[in-house]
């Protein structure tokens, strides 16, 4: 059975890193330093998940400081992921997720779950970011991808890039809109205020259940076909770790 | 300023002469020391810099630079003291940023002063007059930061109450519905924690956690299956498509209700087509009575197929489409080790290959399947067959590549990776694999050298592994400032905190454990340098011989293979010789590709202990761990630590068949010893060891009561009858015998067949004793290679 976990935000599955690096270096060509998975798993800690294999007796519970039982130092094993973050300077100050890079091994395709670590990552980049909506970049001869990003989860194809891959293959650039998920920032400050007012009262109007908050409808319905997804940089991988050495040395 | 710049060039050591004359000239200048320091930093020597940075900093007290650098590499080592001093430093220059504030509390509560910690954030907090804009990003991830440190100091009424008030504000909302919930299991607030668990599932319904937490809230107990039924029902009911509520029943149910459930789920599945149907079933089956209902239920699909009379064309492709998922589900069952049967599997496998020729899954599992009749070649081909199938995956031609690996077969495993490597990094595609930190390939090529006895290639992979998880420990250096920024402060003490045991991780005990043997291998055998040698048996003359014309063939051999080496590296030299440096980027080479050095070494134990001292350190419950750390100590004559090695893997499992040969190599090597030991250290190891394996015991007998007790493991007659022959030695053709005849058992396994061949030579036995172990196990095995002499 797997099991669909944030991977560094609460709890925190980061030790899960080398197992995503290798859950991408198995199954597509488009690689990474692990430093680069660290950078958006510390920049962006609420946008990535991880598909795990429960273990056959449960995750073993560890002590107190863990209510519930926890993944982290059990090392399970990761059969799919999403890894994402918000454009950091967008060229028309549209704030927008996305998606660097999402696999899911082969031999656990048809359960649905590259659909699902899509939804949960669109809807942390809504709720924690406000993005209007998230891009991404899919290889033009990946069908079963395309048909999850368009048919089964809504995308659009944006526009097509020449020769996006290095090996010289085009890309769809495909986007989606996320602002019907975003929080009810007027209502937060509805209840800032209320806050405010009753400090020495004491005791606002707080009672509401946070989760509630900017609940999207539904998940969609139709039965997915095919799971296996590229998605990647086309950059070369010193670039990109370039970037992200760049901005923690500035 | 030139040293820098030299420094940054690549030349180190010009560096370092710069700027100590520049010390020399002046002594008391503050930037002299920084660069000193700087230049320390860049070599990783992060003592002598901050030593360094310490007396800039001392001449210059109020320079922030020089505060900012010593700062950042007191984290990186764990300074915490020396980090609390330096942040209040900056706080106190510059109080008007919050990640200052920020980084003192982060100080505090590293170093496990949460009190501290919560006042300092509490106290930045106070100086804001309104609250923060909802979109302030760094404030909401501050606030859930002081939570996460108030529910750390185990005040969760605390921590749940901090929770409420801020909550309606965070940004991360499933953070916040994550802590809510753990919190109130916590407290006991167990309708509470059941609404919030139910939230989260209405989520995520895909993280058994989550159904473990409300379950738990709810009070069911793990025996109440009709209760615990009704919960998942009535999320699978309300997510139709969801796994989990579906599967994590099975795991409970019993008898005919589990029959049932079962049934719905396998012919949901298998109508899905989902390929890791198997995967995910075969956890069931260490019930005996849930496999064989499994197998009862999958085989009457396929005998009985519904016979749906109906010629409609879609409907009769579902019928195929569901047959042959049928038949690749047994055939993985068959494959399975619990349930073994290889011909039905691979009869099973054929058949579904038959209705669908085009499953690229089907025809990895008839790769798998030869892999598990012990004939590696074949396996290799079959999943070259199915990479052939889908050449454009990445995924497949990985499992190509590793099969290839399991063969033996370096250099066309290299080959395959190749197709998706890029190949034009310097090194090409292996090359590649080292700069995108691919553990696996090269772990699996290591132990193909290992196996193949040549340890230089062997060491070097295994070197490379260990290199990449210290740069994944160096990775860290610049969130140290970067995440103070960016202000995801959870996250970057998470990830701290994981660094700090990194190499507990299972990529590097595996890498660890093959290092440890290879030194091991090189330090019984040292002449194992120069190549692989035949295995030679006894020590009379005509082998003796043998030996040195082997040691001179593989001498030779090496020499041949550096020299080829060599002309390669000067050919690509010449290809790369216009003025096309890359960038400038100065690439070092690598001055020994083939891992001479490392072979050559004339320490090889410890060497060993580079890898042996954080495996033990971070995976002391890995009883292979604790083994071969015996082994290694055992060599060096520490007495001492290899006691504590058999005492710890005692207390993992006392009844390990090689922690029992080795208790009794301990005392023979005791009884042995050419001098005594010290005697503070003969006190603590006879006390000790007493507990383990006392002097008084008669060894004949502890040795007969410890097969009677295992009396179906073939692994524990392996070492009983290791200790017989160490008892005494005379009996040795009669343990050969008996050792052969262990093979007659029905249950065992080829693993621990191949384990016995390699018993034999640990013995010393002749090359007669060895054929008729491995011809046996051949008759036993007709399909199998590994049993061919080499």
């Amino acid at each position: 059975m797997v099991d669909i976990l944030p991977l560094s935000s609460y709890p925190s599955y980061i030790d899960l890193l080398p197992a995503i690096q290798t859950c991408n270096i198995t199954n597509l060509p488009e690689n990474y330093f692990l430093k680069y998975y660290l950078y958006h798993a510390l920049t962006w800690p609420q946008l990535s998940f991880v598909a795990v294999v429960r273990p056959k007796n449960g995750y073993k519970t560890q002590g107190q400081a863990q209510g519930q039982g926890n993944v982290a130092g059990q090392y399970p094993k990761v059969v799919g992921y999403v890894l994402a973050k918000m454009e950091e300077e967008p060229t028309d100050g549209v704030q927008h997720g996305h998606i660097t890079s999402l696999s899911v091994m082969r031999t656990h395709r048809r359960l649905g779950i590259a659909e699902r670590l899509m939804r949960m990552s669109q809807r942390a980049m809504s709720e924690c970011h406000r993005a209007s909506f998230v891009s991404l970049h899919v290889r033009v001869s990946n069908t079963a991808a395309l048909h999850l990003y368009r048919d089964t989860l809504g995308f659009q194809v944006d526009t097509v890039e020449s020769k996006y891959y290095a090996d010289g293959e085009d890309a769809y650039a495909m986007r989606m809109d996320l602002s019907n998920m975003w929080l009810d920032w007027a209502e937060i400050e509805r209840k800032d205020r209320l806050r405010q007012a009753s400090e020495e009262g004491k005791d606002a109007d707080e009672g509401d259940e946070v989760g509630e908050v900017g609940k999207k409808k539904k998940e969609g319905e139709e039965e997915e076909k095919k799971v296996r997804v590229k998605v990647g940089r086309g950059l070369g991988v010193g670039d990109l770790v370039e970037k992200s050495e760049v901005q923690a040395a500035t | 300023m030139k040293a820098l710049i030299m420094s940054n060039q690549g030349q180190q050591e010009e560096a370092f002469v710069l700027a100590k004359e520049a010390l020399k000239n002046d002594m008391k200048s503050h930037i002299c020391w920084h660069v000193y320091g700087l230049l320390y930093r860049a070599e990783k020597n992060y003592e002598e810099a901050i030593k360094a940075y310490r007396f800039a900093l001392r001449i210059e007290p109020d320079s922030q630079p020089i505060q900012r650098d010593l700062a950042l590499l007191q984290m990186q080592m764990r300074d915490y003291q020396g980090y609390i001093q330096s942040r209040s430093a900056m706080l106190q220059a510059r109080p008007a940023f919050r990640q200052n504030w920020t980084a003192l509390a982060i100080a505090h509560h590293l170093s496990g002063d949460l009190e501290e910690a919560e006042k300092v954030l509490t106290t930045y907090e106070e100086t804001l007059k309104t609250p923060p804009t909802v979109s302030d990003m760094e404030h909401s991830e501050a606030t859930l930061y002081k939570n996460m440190i108030i529910a750390e100091s185990g005040n969760l009424e605390k921590a749940l109450e901090h929770l409420e008030s801020i909550g309606y504000r965070i940004l991360d909302v499933l953070a916040v519905m994550e802590m809510k919930a753990d919190y109130l299991l916590r407290l006991e607030r167990k309708e509470e924690a059941a609404a919030a668990y139910t939230a989260l599932l209405e989520r995520n319904s895909e993280n058994s956690l989550y159904y473990d937490g409300l379950l738990r809230a709810k009070d069911i107990s793990s025996d109440d299956h009709k209760a615990l039924q009704s919960v998942y029902d009535s999320w699978a009911e309300k997510y139709p498509r969801g796994d989990a509520p579906r599967r994590i029943p099975l795991d409970f149910l019993e008898g005919a209700d589990f029959k049932k459930a079962a049934d719905a789920y396998l012919q949901r599945m298998l109508k899905k087509g989902v390929p890791s149907l198997f995967a995910n079933i075969k956890l069931l089956y260490t019930n005996i009575g849930k496999r064989d209902t499994v197998q009862e239920l999958v085989e009457g699909y396929v005998s009985a197929p519904q016979a749906n009379g109906s010629a409609d064309g879609s409907a009769a492709k579902d019928n195929i489409d569901f047959l042959s998922s049928a038949y690749y589900f047994l055939a993985q069952h068959y494959n399975y080790h619990l349930s073994r049967d290889l011909s039905k599997a691979l009869q099973n496998v054929e058949k579904a290959l038959e209705l669908s020729p085009k499953a690229v899954e089907y025809q990895m599992t008839k790769a798998r399947i030869w892999k598990h009749y012990g004939n590696l070649e074949k396996a290799a081909e079959e999943m070259e067959n199915a990479r052939k199938m889908d050449d454009r995956d990445r995924h497949i031609n990985s499992k190509a590549a590793k099969y290839q690996l399991r063969n033996n077969q370096n250099d066309k495993g290299l080959d395959k990776m190749s197709k998706f490597t890029r190949n034009e990094t310097v090194g090409g595609a292996l090359g590649d694999l080292h700069e995108m930190q691919c553990v696996w390939y090269l772990t699996e090529d290591g132990e193909a050298y290992l196996r193949q006895r040549k340890l230089g290639l062997a060491l070097k992979r295994f070197q490379a592994v260990y290199n990449i998880f210290d740069v994944w420990q160096e990775d860290q250096f610049d969130f140290h400032s970067f995440s103070l920024r960016k202000g995801m402060i959870r996250a970057y003490v998470d990830m701290v905190r994981w660094e700090d045991r990194l190499r507990e991780h299972p990529y590097y005990a595996r890498m660890a454990l093959s290092a440890i043997r290879t030194y091991i291998l090189l330090h019984d055998d040292p002449d194992l340098a120069h190549g692989p040698l035949p295995v030679i048996n006894g020590s009379d003359g005509a082998d003796e011989a043998e030996r040195k014309k082997a040691l001179k063939k593989a001498k030779k051999e090496q020499q041949r293979l550096e020299k080829i080496e060599v002309e390669k590296r000067e050919a690509a030299k010449k290809a790369l010789a216009n003025p096309k440096s890359t960038e400038g980027e100065v690439k070092k080479e690598d001055p020994d590709p083939l891992g001479n050095k490392l072979v050559q070494t004339q320490e090889p134990l410890k060497d060993a202990m580079k890898y042996l001292t954080p495996l033990l350190e971070y995976s002391p419950n890995n009883i292979e761990a604790q083994c071969l750390g015996f082994e290694v100590h055992l060599r060096r004559g520490k007495y001492a630590l290899a006691l504590k090695c058999l005492s710890a893997a005692r207390s993992i499992d006392a009844s390990n068949p090689t922690l029992h040969v080795q208790l009794l190599r301990f005392r023979q090597a005791l009884n042995k010893l050419s001098e005594p030991l010290p005697p503070q250290v003969a006190e603590v190891v006879d006390a000790e060891f007493e507990t383990l394996l006392p002097q008084a015991q008669k060894f004949d007998e502890w040795n007969a009561s410890f097969i009677a007790a295992h009396k179906d493991s073939i692994p524990h007659r392996q070492a009983y009858l290791t200790c017989q022959q160490l008892l005494n030695p005379e009996s040795k053709s009669e343990n050969e015998k008996e050792l052969t005849s262990t093979l007659d058992a029905s249950i065992v396994s080829l693993e621990t067949a191949l384990a016995g061949l390699d018993l034999l030579s640990e013995w010393g036995s002749n090359q007669t004793a060895k054929s008729a172990y491995a011809e046996k196990a051949t008759s036993k095995w007709p399909e199998s290679t590994t049993f061919r002499l080499g």
